[in-house]
């Protein structure tokens, strides 16, 4: 392993490549090293993978309610009848077939009695096709929707939750922090208000309050969230555009005339993303954090989207009552696992930007 | 000093007015006739306009605001729409069991978390240094409720230790699982800037100098660094009993534990709307009275603040 930045030579004394290189190159390779950030970055890779190919890799339909499996363990396997179902299938539990001629099957319902069915509206030509023995790997949900494919779909509304609010969060925030960091003065008085003001409120009180004035679901979430996190980033913004406005290459913009919005787009931002990438990451994760609150207490994503947080406002009676705690484990795991990720991978880029640190 | 406080206090002021016009703002964006959630879906309309006229819903926006503001202050904020008591008055009552929730839980983190971050220093970069840290790392990124619920199975029910729910008045067991599970968050954060914290100030050379004097490492740590790695600690020490008031909300609503965060909680869920704003506002004066008191706190401390 590298640790200091060699001068390509091929041969001696002839020196291949010695352009210099940016910050980012430098940080990303001093991230590289980072083999916890590594392992948090990877993490996060897999999830994107998983949302992105729900379809493929879920087992069921999550929202696919088989209602005689409610409330089934770990690993539980089901006799079912496959029916054709508008344009998809619908499971029917049996306890066993009977018998089957040519146009009919014949089987024991789930409460034991006899029934039948034409063969015309079941799934496929064979029985193997049409009565399969289904797993459900985590159990069922009260519903009897699968666990594992609800925590796959599940990892689509906390990823977009908490990327899009967290950018609501980076907009805002950087927009009010450079304006105020910029121009000072009683501009910077005003926002400093706002910003004290929207601080002194307890973030969760005053999600779940804004929730309550824009309404239950998926976009008032995504505002409420990102109303409350771009406090943060204003005020790393702000602090960095302060110092930044003593330097002498901003102070040669202003001598050569630049208006403000170019000096500030141009010239201070790009300086300040160090900071600003690492708050956000770290808003990333809080964003996640507080969608899951947010559904757990039934506000924000509405059933029967699958929502990891709402999974656990689901099972949560069930650990009380000691029956099925998995219900509220697993989607607990799943939220921590994400938050754990990318609190890795923030740290590591908290070290890897920081320039004061020795390469 | 004194100028300092007086500068301060104004600024407060100033910002609790933003704060009390934010949360009268809330409740009016609030879809819906106030009088008629009152009353019931039923109601006629008879009623809900002598309810409408009593609240003063009828006057302009502006007359309003001030009506409210002119009452806030004088510490009148409604009756609750369920319970029909004084507001203010439930407020008061529930808050000293969600101060206690709160302070418990701060000291225990503060305590375990700067020993823990002493230690992580001390033997830096050691597997034990390392262990901590990730726990650290892990602490902070457990939802509160996630690890409330765990804690409850584990403890509160497979093991049956500790009961599930329930307030300190039927014994001290009552408080033990809602404590730990609000001191985790803290006590991460606060372990790993103590770390961080005295890293720096071990490798300052007064450090080098009391080592060299022949100082007993107890008292170098003790004495010396500490006292000198203090300021940040401080710091996130009072940010996090900000912090733990609001994340004792959800703690409250997890464990049925009778404070403030219940009742915000169980407000909002029944759109009553005068304990809403009334919990809401609440919460954010605590935050900015315990702000104002620690700035005047640091400026003890660090007397370099003051002229800021």
């Amino acid at each position: 392993m590298e640790a200091v930045e060699q001068p390509i030579i091929a041969e001696e004394g002839i020196i291949i490549d010695q352009t210099p290189k940016s910050l980012w190159y430098y940080s990303w390779k001093r991230l590289r090293r980072n083999k916890l950030a590594m392992i948090g970055l990877g993490i996060i890779v897999i999830l994107f993978f998983v949302a992105a190919t729900a379809e493929l890799i879920a087992p069921f339909n999550p929202n696919a309610q088989i209602l005689e499996y409610s409330v089934k363990p770990i690993g539980f396997q089901g006799n079912v009848l496959i029916k054709k179902f508008d344009g998809d299938v619908q499971y029917i539990p049996i306890q066993g077939i009977i018998k089957e001629d040519a146009g009919k099957v014949y089987y024991k319902d789930f409460s034991g009695s006899e029934a039948n069915i034409d063969k015309s509206e079941l799934e496929g030509d064979s029985q193997k096709e049409w009565n399969k023995e289904l797993t459900f790997h985590l159990g069922t949900d009260r519903f009897g929707r699968d666990v594992l494919s609800r925590l796959i779909y599940g990892s689509r509304v906390s990823l977009s939750v908490g990327i899009i609010s967290e950018s609501i969060a980076l907009f805002l925030g950087i927009l009010f922090g450079a304006i105020a960091g910029y121009f000072r003065g009683k501009t910077d008085g005003v926002i400093m208000w706002i910003i004290n003001v929207v601080w002194a409120f307890p973030s969760i009180l005053f999600i779940i309050a804004l929730s309550v004035v824009l309404g239950k679901g998926f976009w008032q979430a995504f505002v409420a969230i990102g109303l409350t996190g771009w406090v943060d980033i204003a005020r790393i913004v702000r602090g960095q555009f302060f110092s930044l406005r003593e330097t002498e290459y901003i102070e040669a913009t202003k001598a050569m005339g630049f208006k403000a919005p170019r000096v500030i787009i141009k010239h201070m931002l790009p300086n300040c993303m160090g900071p600003v990438i690492v708050t956000g990451t770290v808003g990333l994760a809080t964003a996640i954090l507080f969608e899951a609150s947010l559904s757990f207490l039934g506000l924000g994503v509405q059933p029967p989207t699958a929502s990891w947080g709402q999974m656990i406002f689901d099972g949560y009676k069930y650990i009380i009552a000691g029956s099925n705690w998995g219900l509220a484990v697993f989607p607990s795991l799943a939220i921590m696992i994400t938050i754990f990720a990318v609190n890795l991978v923030g740290d590591g880029l908290r070290d890897a930007l920081d320039p004061k640190l020795k390469r | 000093m004194a100028a300092y406080i007086v500068r301060n206090f104004f600024y407060t002021i100033l910002i609790l007015l933003g704060v009390i016009t934010v949360t009268f703002c809330l409740l009016y964006v609030v879809p819906g006739d106030p009088a008629r959630i009152m009353l019931g879906q039923r109601a006629d309309v008879a009623s809900v306009e002598a309810v409408r006229e009593e609240l003063g819903l009828n006057k302009p926006l502006y007359v309003q605001y001030f009506r409210f503001l002119g009452k806030a202050v004088q510490g009148d904020l409604g009756r609750s729409y369920a319970s029909n008591r004084d507001v203010v008055q439930t407020i008061l009552d529930k808050f000293p069991a969600t101060a206690l929730l709160a302070i418990t839980a701060l000291i225990l983190s503060a305590i375990v978390g700067v020993l823990i971050g002493i230690i992580s220093a001390v033997k830096s970069y050691t597997l034990l240094d390392n262990a901590s840290m990730l726990f650290a790392l892990f602490g902070i990124s457990f939802p509160t409720f996630a690890f409330g619920l765990i804690m409850a199975l584990v403890f509160g029910f497979w093991l049956k230790w500790f009961p599930l729910s329930g307030y300190i008045s039927e014994g001290p067991a009552y408080l033990v699982l809602p404590m730990v599970t609000l001191a985790l968050r803290p006590l991460a954060i606060i372990a790993r800037i103590t770390r961080s914290s005295m890293l720096d100030a071990m490798s300052q050379d007064y450090v080098r100098t009391a080592k060299a004097k022949g100082l007993s490492q107890g008292a170098v740590i003790f004495k010396h660094t500490l006292r000198n790695a203090l300021n940040p600690i401080v710091t996130t020490i009072s940010a996090s009993l900000a912090a733990t008031l609001g994340g004792a909300y959800f703690i409250e609503y997890i464990f049925n534990w009778p404070g403030i965060g219940l009742l915000a909680f169980d407000s909002i869920l029944k759109l009553d709307f005068p304990m809403i704003q009334g919990t809401v506002l609440f919460s954010a004066v605590i935050f900015v009275v315990i702000n104002f008191l620690v700035d005047i706190l640091y400026a003890v401390l660090d007397p370099k603040i003051k002229l800021d």
